[in-house]
């Protein structure tokens, strides 16, 4: 196991709250899926407590909290999903560096529910709307009933997809 | 310094060393590599471990103990322990706090203790080979182990003397035995059907690297039930001949097992095996008995089926939380004596798809992972970096007897989460904080690890005060609580440490009783539950299970016909409250103050966009039938905001004016104990959800609601409300802040953590 120098350790627990996940695991932020477990490993060899019995015992605390955090991210950028959430949230005004793992999970679920029916209330009325005026085929109500529900969710990937398909698609066309 | 890799199993005992990139599995003096894990209590005081012990069974069954690793970590009134009593011939007794203790020759036994004894013969066995002295191992627990469990293998290895460098599951270890210094990347499934336990890990294999990406497991499944289908079938036909039942003479028994595992053994290489055991019984004039009979192959299959299906139930699970099946194996790793039959091997291969790998030994394979594992860690050997999981999703309990989620099973670790409560009640002056390991949401069906009580916060209004607390799961697998007053840096901390029955003082007692070797040592006096939860009160494991409330049983069918109207609901839900307090409080236990953490976040699966309070207001409130506990659950939760809002004396809190949800029932016991000076009810709320919810739904009716939340109310909040702060509507929620989830539009949702 490549040996990490106790100053590099201090270093890391010193900043250890301030970096985001993917400083953590030394990744870029678009890393693919497949990158993630290659780093997962390359942070532990450095950084697992086993490697580090011979510390110093007060450097032991902070390889554990690196350990720990290593896990963490881990356990959030592996799962689609749970990444999904996180950048939104890293994307954010109030920048988060830390998600909790429940929270990730909750929130994954939620989203992709949200995606499908809409989160606001206006969200899934007009989109309730547009799908009823798309089974009567009335096209432009459905694409005037998508358009005020993306107003109220403009991030809202399913709604954009269906307006995409709605104006896509040759006229006639049956859903 | 030379450190050992001990194979603690359920039936057989193994210990190896590692040495020069060598692994070498250590005979006993008879030359025998695997050890019975049984211990017999002789007359004289003195002590036999493995065969010896094995073959006394027979003639003192009720002074030797076998499978004591069945009841290590056991509550005293599990299904295991009940289990266990019915088959074992020695004294199954409960000690302090519900734990098991083993009653033999006067002596009272904790059975870390048994446990000890195993482990103390490994470590002579060790010493006696390699000539120096040993007192540093590694020993392997299932990876299905709890942290009862864990622990109690812990503490059994201090008793023996022993430094544990790390308690290590089987499988990991089999698969660092498999894979090490051979350079591989494969991706493998552990098949482990030890005496007791059955375990499956699947783990991705590197030069250095040793990841398990998912285990799952059962510890009510080994080869001794096998064995236990196999006595069933002999004594029952007995029966029927004889009209005796064997059953209920111990040394008949201890005969069958020794039979039924004889046969199953001899199955291992023939096609049929017989069992003959003479002077079984004696009939109504005194003749001896013999039971003779023979047993094929595809008998036992019969017999046995189910038991095999049940191991590729949860081979199912495991391959279905790492995202994988059976094509993406590379291959699989038999381990446990049980593995050697054939019928397990065929019905293996099959299921896997492939022969699985043949140059492992399964009943030492684990004892050299361990081995080689002890080298690394005190540095004689190459380190392999092992990334383990947990095995159980870890819980707390919060109101209504339900367990949220804090740290899924399969979660890498070493990992930590932290997350917020605050206090329930105003100038409450201690909360008591219950974790569980499972993956039930109800809590009695989880596993109690421990609760502890943190006081010393501030003395505030109740939702001014900020408990942190945090999780953590070593690498050893062992839980650790710890709870924190940010404001005031008050720190409680706890190693949750309880089901082994012992606490440090009683395991140093222990160690050294047996310490100054031959002078056996009075018994402690069993102390009786009642005045072992009095003399450790912060340590007491609440006991079997929480009664259910009453409100349970009362609330679920109003719930229930409530589906139709969120109104209807609410109305049911909050009375509700009032109901699930009463029946806190009454809780049986002297002393036993509820924990209410609230949870007022659960979300569903089922996404019912409920009734309609007027045009244009939309409040998604679930009530479906099948979730009725559920919501029900959820009552407390609820109550603790929109109590808040009504005040003390039972204020209306209206919403918009169309429905009056009277709250003044809700409070009335609490206050009233409240101001019976007794402040300490021990509960925890987290109220700000469920008052995001209301500003949710004051949003959806255009301001509308009249929460009644006074203005320093609403600053009292421990948390900013950051509902729409972050990004995307629903990334909200500060790190601390995901058990409010400030998301919820009022929204009463039973919680998605299974999926």
């Amino acid at each position: 196991m490549p040996q990490t120098s106790f100053a590099e350790i201090r270093t890391l627990a010193g900043i250890l709250e301030e970096l985001d996940y993917y400083q953590v695991l030394e990744l870029a932020p678009d890393a693919p899926t497949s990158a993630i477990r290659a780093a997962y490993h390359r942070t532990s060899r450095r950084f697992h407590p086993d490697a580090h019995r011979d510390a110093p015992p007060e450097l032991h605390h902070q390889v554990a909290q690196i350990a720990k955090r290593v896990a963490e991210a881990y356990s959030v950028l592996r799962d689609p999903r749970r990444r999904q959430v996180y950048d939104r949230q890293l994307e954010g005004d109030q920048a988060r560096v830390r998600m909790p793992l429940a929270e990730a999970e909750a929130q994954a679920d939620r989203q992709r529910r949200d995606q499908h029916e809409g989160r606001t209330p206006n969200g899934r009325r007009y989109f309730a709307l547009a799908k009823a005026d798309l089974s009567r085929g009335d096209r432009a109500s459905a694409e005037r009933n998508l358009k005020t529900a993306l107003t109220f969710e403009p991030d809202n990937a399913i709604f954009r997809a269906f307006l995409q398909e709605l104006l896509g698609r040759p006229a006639g066309a049956a859903r | 310094m030379v450190a050992i890799g001990i194979d603690l199993g359920t039936s057989n005992s193994c210990v190896a060393v590692a040495r020069r990139g060598r692994v070498d599995v250590l005979p006993n003096a008879y030359g025998e590599h695997i050890c019975p894990s049984v211990v017999h209590f002789a007359a004289d005081g003195s002590t036999q471990v493995g065969q010896q012990a094995k073959s006394r069974a027979i003639h003192e069954p009720e002074h030797t103990i076998a499978a004591a690793k069945r009841l290590l970590g056991r509550y005293f009134f599990s299904e295991e322990v009940k289990k266990a009593k019915a088959v074992s011939s020695y004294q199954i007794v409960e000690g302090a706090n519900h734990a098991v203790r083993i009653k033999v020759r006067e002596q009272t036994l904790a059975i870390p203790e048994i446990s000890a004894f195993v482990l103390r013969e490994m470590k002579t066995i060790a010493e006696a080979q390699l000539g120096q002295p040993v007192t540093q191992a590694v020993i392997t627990v299932p990876a299905y182990f709890n942290d009862n469990q864990r622990q109690a293998t812990r503490d059994a290895g201090k008793i023996a003397g022993l430094e544990v460098l790390r308690l290590l599951n089987e499988p990991t270890a089999a698969a660092l035995a498999y894979g090490f210094g051979k350079g591989l990347t494969q991706r493998v499934a552990v098949y482990d059907l030890g005496g007791g336990t059955f375990d499956i890990s699947i783990l991705e294999i590197g030069s250095d690297i040793f990841e398990v990406l998912s285990t799952c497991g059962d510890t009510f499944l080994g080869g001794e039930d096998f064995d236990d289908r196999v006595i069933d079938l002999l004594a029952d036909e007995f029966a029927g001949r004889h009209k005796i039942n064997l059953r209920q003479n111990r040394f008949a028994l201890e005969k069958l097992k020794a039979a039924a595992e004889q046969a199953k053994r001899d199955l291992s290489i023939d096609d049929e095996a017989r069992i003959c055991i003479a002077d079984v019984a004696n009939d109504a004039e005194g003749n001896a008995l013999q039971l003779e009979r023979g047993l094929t192959r595809a008998e036992f299959a019969n017999l046995v089926a189910d038991l095999i299906q049940r191991t590729f139930k949860v081979c199912d699970e495991a391959l279905q939380q790492a995202n994988l099946t059976v094509r993406d194996l590379d291959g699989v790793i038999l381990v446990g004596g049980p593995t050697r039959l054939p019928l397990i091997r065929e019905a293996v291969s099959q299921y896997f798809q492939c022969e699985p790998k043949a140059d492992v030994d399964p009943d030492q394979v684990v004892a050299m992972g361990a081995a080689i594992h002890a080298a690394s860690l005190v540095g004689e050997e190459k380190d392999s970096c092992l990334l383990d999981v947990t095995p159980l999703s870890l819980r707390i309990g919060v109101a209504g007897g339900l367990a949220e989620t804090v740290i899924d099973r399969n979660t890498p670790v070493p990992i930590e989460q932290t997350a917020s409560f605050t206090t329930f009640k105003d100038f409450q002056k201690s909360v008591k904080i219950r974790v569980y390991q499972g993956e039930s949401r109800v809590q009695e069906e989880n596993e109690l690890l421990g609760e502890f009580e943190f006081s010393g916060f501030k003395h505030a209004r109740r939702g001014e005060v900020r408990i942190d607390v945090t999780f953590e799961i070593d690498t050893d697998g062992i839980v650790n609580v710890t709870a924190r007053d940010p404001d005031t840096a008050q720190a409680a901390s706890t190693q949750i440490h309880l089901s082994s029955g012992l606490t440090e003082e009683e395991i140093q007692a222990i160690v050294e009783k047996h310490q100054p070797a031959p002078a056996e040592p009075a018994a402690p006096a069993p102390l009786s539950a009642a005045e072992a939860i009095a003399a450790l009160p912060r340590l007491a494991p609440r006991g079997p299970v929480a009664p259910l409330p009453e409100s349970e049983l009362l609330a679920a069918p109003l719930v229930a016909e409530a589906t139709d109207l969120a109104a209807d609901a609410l109305d049911v839900l909050l009375p509700e409250a009032d109901a699930g307090e009463d029946s806190e409080l009454a809780s049986p236990l002297p002393d036993d103050r509820d924990l209410a953490v609230v949870a007022p976040d659960v979300e569903s699966k089922a996404d019912d966009p409920g009734a309609l309070f007027g045009a244009g207001v939309e409040f998604d409130l679930d009530v479906g039938a099948g979730e009725a506990s559920e919501d029900l659950e959820l009552a407390p939760a609820d109550a603790g905001p929109l109590g808040n809002a009504a005040g003390d004396d039972g204020r209306t809190l209206a919403i918009g004016g169309e429905i009056d949800l009277e709250t003044s029932d809700m409070d009335a016991p609490l206050d009233e104990e409240f101001a019976a000076g007794d402040v300490d009810l021990e509960s925890l709320a987290l109220d700000e959800g469920a008052l995001d919810s209301l500003a949710a739904l004051d949003d959806d009716i255009g301001g509308a609601v009249d929460t009644g939340v006074a203005a320093d109310d609403e600053m009292a909040l421990t948390r900013p409300r950051h509902a729409t702060a972050a990004a995307g509507a629903d990334a909200g929620g500060a790190e601390d802040g995901w058990f409010g989830d400030p998301g919820v539009d009022l929204s009463i949702e039973p919680g998605d953590d299974e999926s």
